[in-house]
């Protein structure tokens, strides 16, 4: 979609700019600019961070009614899935509201401040490289590294300010200790400023906008999941957990050791990809990207001369790419399978009586094929936000100017997408009963594991069904309402039992109602009811995607 | 026999985007082998008008006909015989231009490789390159180059050359001009008066939603008016007091004056005695053009559009 600027440049006259100009000329005109067409989504993002925060921070007290019941529940923390999902879990032995904080919620802050910074850092500089404003900028009398010093100082104070509300909300607001506090919101800032710095490197490497984001997301991801490797293995982190920038900030332990060195890392990180940000810009051509553009084919293949080949085009990068993550992480969750065979070691005697360490095993891979189905279905999501964007660019409005009836355009493209996701659910499968196979040195497992995959595909189906007939009905939302149901699902799924959230609210969670396979048996009606909504969904969505006009904005 | 409906025809067409008319009572009408000159300032509604006649909105009232059919519901035999060029190609960042071409003529029937090669060769297009990697003028070529080479009845061009330059406009002329050779019929939008003049058989003019002229060109001949700034050997003082002359003007040793379009024949008898030394004739712009003849208003919706695409 364009982008209208609101606001006007500092500076109108387009003469080209005098090679002698100091680099950081107009900085600050620059910084005025990019806060005056931000105002809202900065202020949206630093805000949002202090309101999780002071819900996170708050709520719990609320949800916990003693320290007694706390106890209870901080075992969810602290077991092993637990730690993959939260963070080291310290002080969990003797859990209070403030360490609860820390151990289950504050990770989520963190994330948020990590997407924070790659978003307004590659907004504010490959993306206008990429539609062009950028040159108008460099046009006038623009210091050549002003551009990327003002967007690290918009960044760098959004994360300031949005750590100064988290302070406020879990210190003077929730009245947790001040040390622990402070670290905290230090954590978040820390985090805030290792991502700036590998945006800001992003940025010089990609050509576009998505790739930069996609980098530099990605190194979110993998620390994510080397975080959840390291804590997994036992509390309080282990080696592997210092390889996650992420963990960086978890191990500085607030409100248990309340230490601050830890910190060191990832500022001094950040530092250093800031300083290779800016060698890294001097030694290309704006617009221009270190990775150089290659030379593809001249002419198509054969395969590209049909609706579903050019289907597959459209969103193949995006399934390559949901593929290669989801395919990791189950190979990595697989692998914990003998971790959890020994976990049970630790049980208490009259646990360990009703529950081996056999079912804990499979109780956890049944879990594990559940959580990466919501992913699954996340992709499916974004699938679709590509469909959408498809047609908001226009592409779709070209295409259907071709003898291609609209029912065939969305077919096709919804074919290459459950066709897809159906292969990211077997491999998804696959990839767990690898992992399991491996680190038990049996593969009993693997059908029963394939199959718990696959088993989760009704519910992909739906979450895609009910998308699409937005999609079809009212696109403007579709995008939005899919991403609610993936957080909504993960949230109950995740916690659901620990919000203590009412049944009706639960029964609303997509992912809450198959069968726990391999430790329940599968049970065919919520099979066959989830799929027939996922179906009509798809046909609604069908239907009202003939009668709508096309990129009626 | 029978003759051939209009290739196309609209009638009061109405499209409204909430409380804006983008399209309000439209008539227009182009005859098999025509080049139609679709002429307005952003924001005219030339876009809107193309999406319709695509069948991909949907006219809120009046007829609107492709081929004598209606384009929202037989789209996709209608779009047999068309093929579009959008004002604002996107193209797919991560295929070649090379493979977009392919993919376009393949997907409307058997088209010939030797035509598509020599038209690339023509637009001078790296078909290697990703689309992402493109300017607006070669994402413009690909839309081009795809549309010219395939074997349709009606081109439906949104103001293709708007990111082409100078060199690359002529080869669209001359491709324009072999198109119609073949008895192809064009509509060809453009905010450029002399983009369409070049071409145009026939020209209509839209201004907020309305055509406000149509007719061949030496029909608007009455609208137009030339600045000739000129050099003479003698004195041209006589010049200022023929009719159809306006603003006369010294400037040193030129004269500036507007003649209108009319009359610019008897001007070049009056001139060709006092002994020219040189002579420069500006085309109107447009917006000259319906300023001169419908008073300042272009409509308040130019402003916005104008700004906006810049
Ligand atoms: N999808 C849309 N939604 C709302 N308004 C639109 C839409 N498309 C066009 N318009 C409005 O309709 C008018 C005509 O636009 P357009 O057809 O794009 O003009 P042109 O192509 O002549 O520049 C403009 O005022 C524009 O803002
Ligand atoms: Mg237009």
């Amino acid at each position: 979609m364009p982008e209208t600027t609101s606001g006007t440049l500092p500076h109108t006259s387009v003469s080209p700019a005098p090679t002698d100009v100091a680099p950081l000329v107009r900085t600050g005109s620059l910084l005025r600019f990019m806060l005056r067409r931000d105002r809202i989504r900065l202020s949206i993002w630093v805000l949002g961070i202090g309101l999780m925060a002071l819900y996170f921070s708050n709520a719990i007290q609320v949800i916990a009614d003693g320290v007694e019941e706390l106890a209870q529940m901080a075992v969810l923390f602290s077991d092993p899935v637990g730690r993959m999902m939260t963070g080291p879990a310290f002080g969990m032995d003797e859990p209070s509201f403030e360490r609860f904080y820390a151990a289950g919620y504050v990770l989520f802050l963190y994330i948020l401040f990590a997407l924070m910074s790659v978003f307004l850092l590659v907004r504010h500089t490959r993306t206008e490289e990429q539609t062009g404003r950028a040159e108008l900028v460099r046009a006038n009398v623009v210091g050549r590294h002003a551009t990327l010093t003002a967007a690290l100082l918009l960044t760098g104070g959004a994360n300031a300010a949005a750590a100064v509300l988290v302070w406020v909300a879990s210190g003077p607001v929730a009245g947790y200790d001040a040390a622990g506090t402070a670290l905290v919101a230090a954590g978040g800032f820390s985090v805030g400023l290792f991502f700036m710095g590998a945006a800001a490197v992003a940025a010089q490497l990609s050509q576009s906008s998505r790739g930069a984001s996609a980098m530099a997301g990605g190194l979110l991801g993998l620390a994510y999941l080397i975080r959840m490797g390291g804590d997994m293995v036992e509390q309080g982190g282990s080696a592997l957990s210092w390889f996650s920038p992420l963990a960086w900030s978890q191990q500085t332990a607030p409100y248990v050791e309340d230490r601050w060195w830890p910190l060191l890392l990832p500022l001094v990180a950040a530092a250093g990809m800031v300083a290779l940000g800016f060698w890294l810009s001097t030694r290309r051509d704006v617009g221009a990207s270190l990775v150089p553009p290659r030379l593809g084919r001249a002419t198509a293949r054969p395969s590209l001369g049909t609706p579903v080949g050019m289907a597959l085009r459209v969103l193949r990068g995006m399934l390559r790419g949901w593929a290669i993550a989801l395919v990791l992480a189950a190979l990595m969750f697989g692998s914990y399978a003998e971790s959890m065979v020994d976990a049970a070691d630790g049980l208490p005697e009259e646990v360990a009586m009703i529950m081996t360490g056999d079912d804990l095993m499979l109780g956890y891979l049944a879990y594990m094929s559940l959580f990466l189905a919501i992913f699954v279905a996340a992709a499916g999501v974004s699938g679709l936000q590509v469909l959408r964007s498809e047609e908001v660019h226009g592409r779709a409005e070209f295409a259907l100017s071709l003898p291609m009836s609209r029912t065939t355009w969305l077919g096709a493209h919804l074919a290459v997408l459950l066709g897809g996701l159906m292969a990211l659910t077997l491999l998804v499968g696959l990839g767990t009963a690898v992992g399991a196979g491996a680190s038990l040195g049996d593969l009993e497992h693997t059908g029963s594991l394939l199959l718990a995959g696959l088993h989760q595909f009704p519910a992909v189906l739906a979450v895609v069904g009910i998308v699409v007939a937005l999609f079809g009905w009212v696109p403007r939302i579709a995008g939005t309402v899919g991403w609610v149901i993936i957080a909504f699902s993960g949230i109950a799924t995740n916690f659901g039992p620990m919000l203590d959230l009412p049944d009706a609210v639960l029964n609303l969670n997509v992912f809450g109602h198959l069968a726990q396979h391999p430790v329940e048996d599968i049970t065919l009606a919520p099979v066959l009811w989830l799929s027939t909504l996922g179906v009509a969904g798809l046909v609604l969505g069908l239907l009202g995607w003939r009668r709508r006009e096309v990129n009626r904005v | 026999m029978s003759e051939n409906p209009p290739v196309i025809r609209t009638e009061k067409l109405v499209k409204r985007f909430g409380a804006v008319r983008a399209l309000d009572e439209l008539d227009l009408t182009i005859a098999t082998g025509e080049v139609h000159g679709f002429l307005g300032p952003n924001g005219a509604g030339k876009s809107t008008t193309m999406r319709v006649l695509l069948g991909l909105l949907r006219a809120d009232s009046g007829t609107v006909e492709m081929f004598g059919r209606d384009p929202w519901r037989h789209a996709v035999a209608l779009h047999r015989r068309l093929a579009y060029v959008p004002g604002d190609v996107e193209l797919w960042p991560n295929l070649t231009g090379g493979e977009v071409i392919d993919m376009f003529l393949r997907l409307r029937g058997p088209y010939s490789t030797a035509r598509r090669d020599e038209l690339i060769e023509r637009f001078a297009l790296d078909p290697r390159k990703k689309t992402r990697t493109y300017s607006k003028g070669n994402r413009q070529k690909v839309a081009l180059i795809s549309a010219l080479a395939s074997d349709v009845d009606l081109l439906l061009l949104d103001e293709p050359t708007a990111g082409l330059d100078p060199l690359m406009e002529v080869v669209f002329q001359q491709t324009i001009k072999e198109a119609t050779q073949n008895g192809r019929s064009v509509l060809l939008s453009s905010h450029i008066l002399a983009q369409v003049e070049a071409l145009s058989d026939r020209i209509s003019i839209i201004r907020a939603g309305q055509v406000v002229e149509s007719g061949t060109l030496s029909e608007l001949r009455h609208m137009t008016r030339t600045t000739i700034e000129v050099e003479t050997a003698r004195p041209a003082g006589e010049i200022a007091g023929m009719s159809g002359v306006h603003d006369f003007r010294t400037e040193g040793e030129r004269i500036i004056f507007e003649v209108d379009g009319e009359r610019v024949e008897d001007l070049m008898h009056q001139l060709a005695p006092l002994g020219v030394r040189s002579l420069v004739a500006h085309p109107p712009t447009l917006e000259q053009l319906l300023m001169r003849h419908y008073g300042e208003d272009l409509g308040h919706r130019s402003v916005a559009e104008g700004a906006q695409k810049g």
